[in-house]
């Protein structure tokens, strides 16, 4: 399950005018992960003075993702496999403290049953005399039926599209809905490019900048994932401004278990269903990157 | 290696001229306990030792600290420690030797492949009848740690998106930079050498 280098569609960072500085972000994600970046003294800006540089305007989107919370479930062969696999080790097992134990105490109780039997031939018993290695699996029984495990599927939830906590098997992408060029589209939220910041940071305000979202993210790095660049209608195109080149960088949600009213128009999506939401080519571009492990 | 041979070369020319046995004599007339194998012709052949290079002797002491600082439009990331931990040690170890494989096949130097000492919880609960606690469970907490010695930057987003989607459940997943606090922390206290020190220092 190598992800393949050539998936990445990365432009030789020399063309962007940007400026690698690294902040020290260590959240811990709704998964246990952290990541501890370096805090190095950043050359600062490195921008070359191009006045009239390219007539593409940049743009930064983030890739907000939701990792599966829950292990997806086995297909059919793979569970015949694991049942077999079980059988096979438990077969080849050896006994565990517990299970000599019990049989232990079986061996004790049938030889107390015997008419002629000594008790100060035992050992000092002491304590495991009082509680029996089957008392206690009764007490364990006890304790896993007063546990309710959360359900792993729910049906309702998962055929509401706003909902964060959908189809917790599989990974979910953010999108939102945006006014580009005078029509609302859904897309990936992007923010302009200023002068003076990284694309890491455009991405960042474009994260920041969605209405009362509020999400808490992760970027996994400071090199973009994808890119996707288009041209303006030739009604609209004028000297400066050719197109939009739009950079993708990857975030995981950092999710600390309230759920939040999703406010404004956001939709999160599996793989599979983008296809009903984003333009042909803007998906082209943005699957590329998107892994369906 | 020439003396050897002139000695071989004398010895069979002196053979030579002195007697034409072929056999190496018993011993010499009047010096019956003299130790002839050092003069006999065949003395040292098979001896290579000599022949190998010279090795320096090893060092106890390992060195690390390879780090790199470029900053460049191919920027990477120094010594990256990342540690896989969890209770089932299943779990853990196969992970991690998912994430050595998936360094190898992506390219990825992977410097180093140890395991930290498992820590040992004991989990007690308060009797309910009673004060006295009891011990309930004993959770160990297994850890491994796979060293990279430099990640590309461009590649550490796919690499870290790939690793989390296949991390399973239980099982946490820390990616940090290598420190010398890191390295020393895997051995062990020597309380009798540093109490001979800091004898030594007053």
């Amino acid at each position: 399950m190598a992800a393949p280098c050539g998936r990445m569609a990365t432009k030789s960072l020399s063309h962007v005018l940007s400026v690698f500085g690294r902040t020290a972000a260590g959240n811990a994600a709704c998964r246990h992960f952290s990541v501890a970046s370096v805090c190095r003294a950043t050359p600062q800006s490195k921008i070359a003075a191009e006045s009239g540089s390219s007539s593409w305007t940049l743009m930064a989107a983030v890739c907000l993702q939701r990792l599966p919370v829950v292990s997806a479930d086995f297909s059919p062969v793979e569970e015949r496999f694991k049942q077999m696999l079980l059988q096979m080790e438990l077969e080849k097992s050896l006994l565990s403290d517990h299970e000599l134990r019990l049989l232990d105490d079986a061996d004790r109780i049938r030889r107390k049953q015997t008419d002629d039997y000594d008790s100060d031939e035992e050992g000092a018993h002491g304590d495991q005399e009082i509680m029996l290695g089957q008392d206690l699996e009764d007490t364990w029984e006890q304790k896993l039926k007063s546990f309710q495990p959360a359900p792993r599927v729910q049906p309702e939830v998962d055929k509401d599209l706003t909902s964060a906590k959908r189809c917790l098997a599989d990974s979910l992408v953010l999108l939102a809905e945006q006014r580009v060029g005078g029509e609302k589209l859904w897309l990936l939220p992007q923010a302009q490019w200023q002068e003076g910041e990284t694309l890491r940071q455009t991405a960042e305000r474009a994260l920041a900048s969605l209405p009362a979202a509020g999400f808490k993210a992760t970027f996994l790095g400071n090199a973009p994932c994808g890119v996707y660049k288009y041209k303006l209608p030739k009604a609209v195109r004028t000297e400066s401004s050719t197109g939009c080149k739009v950079f993708f960088f990857k975030a995981i949600v950092a999710d600390d278990g309230q759920p939040k009213a999703p406010a404004g128009p956001f939709l999160w999506l599996k793989k599979s269903e983008l296809q009903r939401y984003l333009k042909p080519a803007y998906r082209m571009k943005v699957e590329r990157f998107i892994l369906a492990l | 290696m020439n003396p050897v041979l002139r000695k071989i070369q004398v010895c069979v020319l002196s053979q030579a001229l002195t007697s034409c046995r072929p056999s190496p004599p018993v011993h010499h007339a009047g010096r019956p306990n003299e130790r002839l194998h050092r003069s006999m012709p065949t003395h040292s052949i098979g001896r290579w030792r000599n022949l190998l290079p010279k090795q320096a002797p090893k060092k106890k002491k390992e060195k690390q600290q390879m780090k790199q600082i470029l900053a460049n439009t191919s920027t990477a990331h120094g010594t990256l420690n990342v540690n896989v931990s969890g209770h089932d040690m299943t779990l853990v170890e196969h992970y991690s030797q998912y994430v050595h494989n998936l360094c190898n096949r992506l390219g990825i130097k992977v410097a180093d492949s140890y395991a930290l000492p498992t820590k040992s919880m004991e989990v007690m609960l308060m009797q309910e009848q009673g004060t006295k606690t009891y011990v309930d469970a004993v959770l160990k907490t297994h850890q491994r740690v796979v060293q990279l010695s430099s990640l590309n930057a461009a590649l550490s987003p796919i690499f870290m998106d790939v690793l989390l989607r296949n991390q399973p459940e239980g099982v946490q997943l820390c990616v940090k930079e290598h420190t010398e606090a890191d390295f020393q922390a895997r051995f062990k206290a020597r309380p009798e050498l540093e109490g001979l020190m800091s004898q030594m220092n007053h």
